[in-house]
């Protein structure tokens, strides 16, 4: 995910996972449609006169016209949107923000790009008349461009290029999604960039941000009745498009195994890395449930399955951890990570994990490890709601990836209704690490 | 359009001020044996969150040889207590859904712990456990210096950690501040479980401790609960004696030359304490210098107008015993020199010339509208509360900081301006292989590392 603002990056990360009691929803969020399409999502939270106001829309660096020899014109497109419209100067968009006393940021990933504001209550119709209008009348001058481009490139050198460990990242996504636009890094690839033009951000503009492609998610102290007049009067009246289709192709089944090996001068830390692909939460919802679970009962945190056994026991590893990337419109993954203790080579590392996996298809998992993490996901939910932005977040993420609204609010019920067999299958159709679909990655410091 | 906008914000700020004094309606709870707490009653989920500090029991008593002790307590705490071993001591919380962690700061050494309300006499019991039955198993020690030494050296790729650690070196020489909180590769491996325990024992103790506390929780049950968790510890602790340090170096330039695309530039100064009558007027100042981000002069004129660096930040922050000022930013190795340039550029513009009145009105706005943003999880609420009463500060300290506020002038940004942004005592702290720029003193080595 690339944000416009590096330090707001954090807000990001709150994760899927974050979520409820069984039999109940997590947010109760209230939805509706606008006569052009555009959906609408209600969280009421009554604790402080604020609201989370954010926009997102379903379309995302993938979607960009692939083998042109240009990347990342979606993420320069973003910032471009805070760089004026026929009404609003360059620049005037975060500064009218701040004299309301109000945040506001936007950030984009793969599959969706979103802006949002908090603000008090009281200036909700001051960011929907802002954000309407960037919909439909983006138009920077001429000479914001070409800083704004040096700004990405600066942002892709900062946040990547500074430190050869995100360049390992980066490089390892694209041997997983390979053939694929979910291997292109966001920002861009570094020489790809150079080629990004505001003509071209302003076609993909053109094409995909209309109200029928969007979703408004409003979280905080706020009545339906009230967010449905406000919505109609600086929504409603914006034209919709015909959103073309989203192209999301499967990465083809390789045969041959890939290995990464990574010897960097300013790496001290060695690292290992093994990653494959899964289909998303939206491609199979169930199964992708059952991953959520099963992240949860590995690697919930340090009581569960993989630390006690690999940190805790065997004092093999210092971290350990096993995780789902389901949110995705296309192929999701699943990542297992280890920092090796000292003295432990990478290799014998490998084989000790592997073994464990291969041992968990053969006998499954302890029956107190599947209740008590389906316990700490449905307890969850009381924290989730502990919160302004996260929910709009976690909802607006789910919503923008192709889940419905009653996927979001039901995932702890549906959670507790996977059970032993399901965990089983999806471990035995996943965890075979000897086929190609496993990419391993090693990184470790120049050998003396 | 934007004009009738931008002349709403008088009325919101006055109904926004309103709504927060509600919503911070401090009780102050005192329990029989003398602990006291500060309670946000609040029932909007069914939550507790509880927040402590020991003031002054953080890394600033480490010394030179264990580096890291407190962080490592902090690491430590909650592996294990009572008849608890480390494994089902996690096992408790995990199973109870209960969040508690231990922290350690230059300044102080803090607690946090989120419970259901369900939970919450486990969640309690656990505290009281860690904080005052901590077993320090050998075994679970190791494994948390190992985690510590592993992190040191993932950091020691990391070109920000790189510039942090020359630069608490260069302005913090001859000071406990000076040290590495996280440890050292050799200092963590000396910390054994007795040096922790004598820690414990010796710091952790009532006179130093601050609790808030926000969620659906009665007074008189926190104020039971007070006593069950906290009464038993002991009473005083002996202090260091800590001299303040000021910030004010000889204009150096100061480089540790790594092989990157950027450099990454610090530059810092002295700063202003929560007591000077200047302290919000430095504040609103610094916000239109370069605290706003968007719409602050250094990102308006470095990033938006150049094109320079992805992000360029000012801000003052408050230790016990300093007050820093800090500019932070990367550009490209080529570019660096030229940022330098602009930045003083408009250091000299904002101590010369006045500040527009739309610029202040809407610093102002901000600084106070954006005061209930803070208040959206008993988390925020219990931490900003912990934060008034370890400065000292009065529960109405909102409204206190809001007419202060309003009441900066034009003439008071120039005059702190001039007193803060003194170019003469900054520190350029880089990290990079920028060109153009001749360091008085180079780095080969990072300080307080191996």
């Amino acid at each position: 995910m690339k944000c416009r603002a590096f330090f707001l990056c954090l807000l990001c990360l709150c994760g899927f996972t974050l979520t409820a009691r069984a039999g109940e929803k997590i947010y109760n969020a209230e939805t509706f449609t606008l006569k052009n399409g555009m959906q609408v999502v209600l969280i009421p939270n009554h604790r402080a006169p604020i609201v989370t106001h954010m926009v997102w829309y379903k379309v995302g660096s993938a979607d960009e016209p692939q083998g042109d020899g240009v990347s990342g014109e979606a993420h320069f497109l973003e910032h471009l949107m805070f760089k004026g419209t026929h009404r609003v100067g360059a620049g005037e968009f975060s500064k009218i923000i701040r004299s309301i006393g109000g945040e506001d940021n936007a950030f984009t990933s793969w599959d969706y790009t979103a802006y949002f504001q908090s603000v008090s209550k009281q200036s909700l119709p001051i960011v929907m008349a802002l954000e309407a209008d960037r919909m439909i009348n983006i138009a920077p001058p001429a000479k914001e461009i070409e800083p704004e481009h040096q700004v990405i490139m600066e942002e892709r050198k900062q946040t990547i290029d500074n430190d050869p460990r995100s360049l390992f990242w980066e490089q390892l996504r694209a041997a997983l999604y390979n053939t694929t636009p979910y291997g292109i890094p966001i920002i861009g690839w570094k020489d790809e960039m150079k080629n990004i033009s505001w003509d071209l951000a302003k076609s993909y503009h053109d094409r995909w941000y209309a109200p029928n492609n969007a979703i408004l998610v409003v979280s905080g102290d706020v009545t339906k009745d009230e967010l449905k007049k406000l919505a109609e009067t600086y929504y409603g009246y914006l034209p919709p498009k015909k959103i073309p289709q989203h192209v999301r192709a499967d990465v083809p089944a390789f045969s041959s195994k890939q290995k990464l090996f990574f010897n960097d001068k300013s790496v001290q830390q060695p690292l290992w890395v093994q990653v494959s692909l899964a289909p998303s939460m939206r491609q199979d919802y169930k199964t992708g449930l059952a991953l959520n679970l099963l992240e949860e009962i590995l690697s919930g945190d340090s009581s569960t399955l993989l630390y006690q056994e690999f940190v805790v026991k065997r004092k093999q590893a210092v971290e350990i951890s096993f995780s789902y990337d389901g949110n995705n419109r296309g192929q999701g993954s699943l990542w297992v990570y280890a920092i090796p203790a000292a003295n432990v080579s990478l290799n014998d590392l490998e084989t000790s994990i592997n073994e464990y996996l291969q041992n968990i298809v053969k006998n499954g998992l302890p029956l107190s490890e599947i209740t008590n993490a389906k316990t700490r996901m449905v307890d969850s939910v009381l924290y989730a709601r502990d919160s302004v932005a996260g929910p709009a977040m976690v909802i607006g993420q789910g919503l923008a990836s192709g889940l419905t609204l009653d996927q979001i609010e039901n995932f702890p019920n549906e959670i507790s209704k996977i059970n032993e067999a399901d965990l089983k299958q999806v471990i035995a159709t996943y965890f075979d690490v000897s086929t190609p679909h496993w990419i391993t990655g090693y990184m470790e410091p120049v050998k003396k | 359009m934007i004009k009738s906008i931008l002349l709403s914000f008088v009325i919101m700020i006055c109904v926004t001020t309103n709504a927060v004094a509600g919503i911070l309606n401090i009780k102050e709870v005192t329990s029989k044996n003398g602990i006291h707490a500060w309670l946000v009653q609040d029932k909007t989920v069914p939550v507790i969150s509880m927040q402590f500090l020991f003031k002054g029991a953080g890394a600033r008593n480490d010394s030179p040889a264990y580096q890291g002790l407190s962080r490592l307590l902090s690491n430590t705490m909650d592996e294990g207590a009572g008849d608890l071993t480390s494994t089902e001591f996690q096992k408790k919380l995990s199973q109870n859904s209960i969040g508690l962690s231990f922290s350690a700061g230059r300044d102080d050494f803090s607690g946090s712990l989120k419970t259901l309300t369900k939970y919450k006499e486990t969640a309690f019991h656990l505290l009281r456990l860690s904080l005052t039955s901590p077993r320090f198993d050998a075994d679970a020690v190791q494994r948390m210096v190992d985690s510590n030494l592993s992190r040191i050296r993932d950091d020691m790729s990391d070109p920000e950690w790189m510039a942090g650690r020359i630069e608490n070196d260069v302005v913090f020489a001859g000071h406990l501040y000076a040290q590495n909180a996280g440890g050292t590769l050799t200092s963590l491996t000396k910390i054994t479980p007795a040096i922790l325990k004598q820690k414990w024992k010796n710091d952790l103790t009532k006179d130093r401790l601050m609790i808030a506390v926000v969620g659906d929780i009665s007074p008189e049950e926190l104020s039971t609960q007070l006593d069950a968790i906290f009464s038993s510890l002991p009473a005083a602790s002996v202090k260091n004696n800590i001299a303040p340090i000021d910030l004010r170096q000889n204009a150096k330039t100061i480089l540790y030359k790594h092989d990157m695309p950027q450099t990454i530039l610090s530059i810092v100064g002295q700063g202003v304490a929560q007591t000077d009558k200047d302290y919000f007027a430095a504040e609103v100042m610094n916000y239109i210098f370069g605290g706003g981000g968007f719409g602050s002069r250094l990102t308006d004129v470095i990033r938006e107008k150049k094109g320079l660096t992805y992000g360029i930040y000012s801000d003052f922050s408050e230790m016990d015993f300093a007050q820093t000022f800090h500019i932070n930013t990367s550009a490209q190795n080529k570019n660096i020199q030229n940022v330098i340039s602009e930045v003083e550029r408009e250091i000299d513009r904002i101590k010369t010339q006045p500040v527009s009145g739309q610029e202040l009105r809407n610093a102002k706005s901000y600084l106070i509208g954006s005061t209930p943003l803070q208040l959206s999880s008993t988390d925020r609420i219990a931490g900003m509360m912990l934060s008034f009463q370890k400065w000292g500060l009065p529960k109405n300290y909102l409204d206190v900081r809001e007419s202060a506020i309003l009441r900066v002038t034009k003439e008071d940004i120039n005059r702190v301006a001039k007193k803060y942004l003194d170019t003469d005592h900054f520190a350029y702290i880089m990290v990079g292989s920028p060109d153009h720029v001749k360091p008085d003193k180079q780095y080969s080595k990072l300080p307080n590392v191996e």
